[in-house]
C-alpha cells in the first residue's frame, strides 16, 4: 500500500471515531426522555431542570444563556479562568427571587458524578462568591465558586443535572 | 541466548517518556479554556518517543507506564480507573497507527499519530462517562467543539514531536543511539 493510501485510511479512522462519537451523542439527545409529573413543563434534551420545593418549575436550556452576563474569577487552585453564568442569574430567570430567603436551602447536584453541594440563596446572592457554572469540554456544566467549600476541582460539580431550591 | 524485545537502554528511556508526561501533565499548563490543550506536550513527547525507540509497542508502553503513575498520584477529576485507562490508550491507539503510517518523522504522520492517539484519550473519557450515566451536553454542539479541540491539538503536539525528532536526527542525536546499540 503507498503512503498516500495509508494516510487517507487514517484520515478516515478520525473521520469515523469524530463520526461514531457525534452519532452516539445525537441519539443519546433525541432518546434521552426525563420523566416529568403531569402538568409540569417539559424537559428539553440536555436542560437542566430546576425544582422549587419538589415541584419542577423549569429547565435551564442554552437559549437561555443569551439573556444573561457572563462573570468569571481565576481560580485559586489551578490558576485558570473559570468562565459563565451566576446561578443566581440562571435562577432569576425562572424563580421569582424576591420570594427567597436569605436561609433558602439551594442544592446543586450531578447524578452522574454522585456529588451534590448545598448552598444558601444568601451565598449564591452575593456576586462577590462566583457561585456559577462554568462550561466543561465536552458541553455540560460544572458549578464553581470561590467559597471554601467549593473551590477546588474535587468540590465542583461537575456535570450539573438538577438544581432543587427548599424554602426551610 | 534469546534477545528481549526492548534493551534496558531502552525500557529506561520508554520509562522516562512516560515520566514527562506525567510532569508536563502537571507542570506545564496553558491559559487555554479549550478540553484537550494539554494534547500538545503530550501527543509531542509520545511522538519523540515512538521515533527514538521504533518498535511497535513502544507507545503503548509509555502509555502504560504513565497511566499508572497518573493513576497513582491522583490525577484526572474522574477516578483512578479512568485516569489510567485514558493515558494507556493514548498509547495505544497511537501505536497501532503507526503500524500503518510508520515512520513518525515525516510531519503529515506525526501529526496524523497526534490527532489519533488523542481522539483515543478522547474516546475512552466519553465511552466511560456515557456508561457511567453522565448526562448529554448542555450545549448540543459541546461534543463536537470538544473533538475539534482535540484533533487540533493532537495535531499540534504531532507537529511538534515530528520537529523535534527530525532536530535531533540533525544533532546527531540517533547517531549516537546506534553507537549505544
Amino acid at each position: 500500500m503507498s503512503q498516500g493510501k495509508r494516510i487517507t485510511l487514517a484520515v478516515l479512522i478520525i473521520f469515523v471515531i469524530a463520526g461514531g462519537i457525534m452519532a452516539v451523542e445525537m441519539i443519546r439527545r433525541q432518546t434521552q426522555q426525563t420523566p416529568t409529573a403531569a402538568g409540569s413543563p417539559t424537559l428539553a434534551p440536555g436542560s437542566i431542570p430546576i425544582y422549587r420545593d419538589g415541584a419542577l418549575v423549569n429547565g435551564f436550556t442554552p437559549e437561555a444563556l443569551q439573556a444573561l452576563e457572563e462573570a468569571s474569577f481565576v481560580d485559586a487552585e489551578e490558576g485558570k479562568t473559570q468562565q459563565g453564568w451566576l446561578l443566581r442569574d440562571v435562577l432569576a430567570l425562572y424563580l421569582d427571587t424576591t420570594s427567597l430567603k436569605p436561609e433558602t436551602q439551594i442544592t446543586v447536584s450531578s447524578s452522574s458524578r454522585k456529588k451534590s453541594v448545598d448552598l444558601t440563596w444568601a451565598e449564591v446572592a452575593e456576586p462577590q462568591n462566583h457561585v456559577q457554572f462554568d462550561l466543561s469540554g465536552r458541553g455540560t456544566l460544572k458549578l464553581v465558586s470561590v467559597l471554601e467549600r467549593l473551590d477546588t476541582r474535587d468540590e465542583w460539580v461537575q456535570d450539573v443535572d438538577k438544581i432543587e431550591v427548599r424554602t426551610p | 541466548m534469546k534477545s528481549r524485545y526492548f534493551s534496558t537502554f531502552q525500557l529506561i528511556l520508554l520509562a522516562l517518556f512516560a515520566a514527562l508526561i506525567v510532569v508536563a501533565k502537571i507542570a506545564l499548563k496553558t491559559p487555554l479554556q479549550m478540553s484537550g490543550h494539554s494534547g500538545i506536550f503530550w501527543m509531542a513527547i509520545v511522538i519523540v518517543a515512538a521515533g527514538v525507540v521504533p518498535k511497535p509497542g513502544a507507545v503503548s508502553l509509555v502509555g502504560l507506564t504513565s497511566g499508572i503513575l497518573a493513576a497513582f498520584l491522583g490525577m484526572g477529576d474522574l477516578g483512578a480507573l479512568n485516569t489510567f485507562l485514558s493515558y494507556t490508550m493514548v498509547g495505544i491507539s497511537a501505536d497501532l497507527i503507526l503500524l500503518l503510517l510508520r515512520n513518525p518523522e515525516n510531519l503529515v504522520v506525526a501529526a496524523l499519530t497526534g490527532v489519533i492517539g488523542h481522539l483515543g484519550k478522547l474516546l475512552v473519557k466519553w465511552a466511560l462517562g456515557t456508561l457511567t450515566g453522565a448526562p448529554v451536553g448542555f450545549l448540543a454542539l459541546g461534543m463536537a467543539r470538544s473533538i475539534i479541540s482535540y484533533i487540533i491539538f493532537g495535531a499540534l503536539g504531532g507537529l511538534l514531536g515530528g520537529l523535534t525528532l527530525l532536530a535531533l536526527r540533525k544533532a546527531g542525536f540517533f547517531a549516537y543511539l546506534a553507537e549505544k546499540r
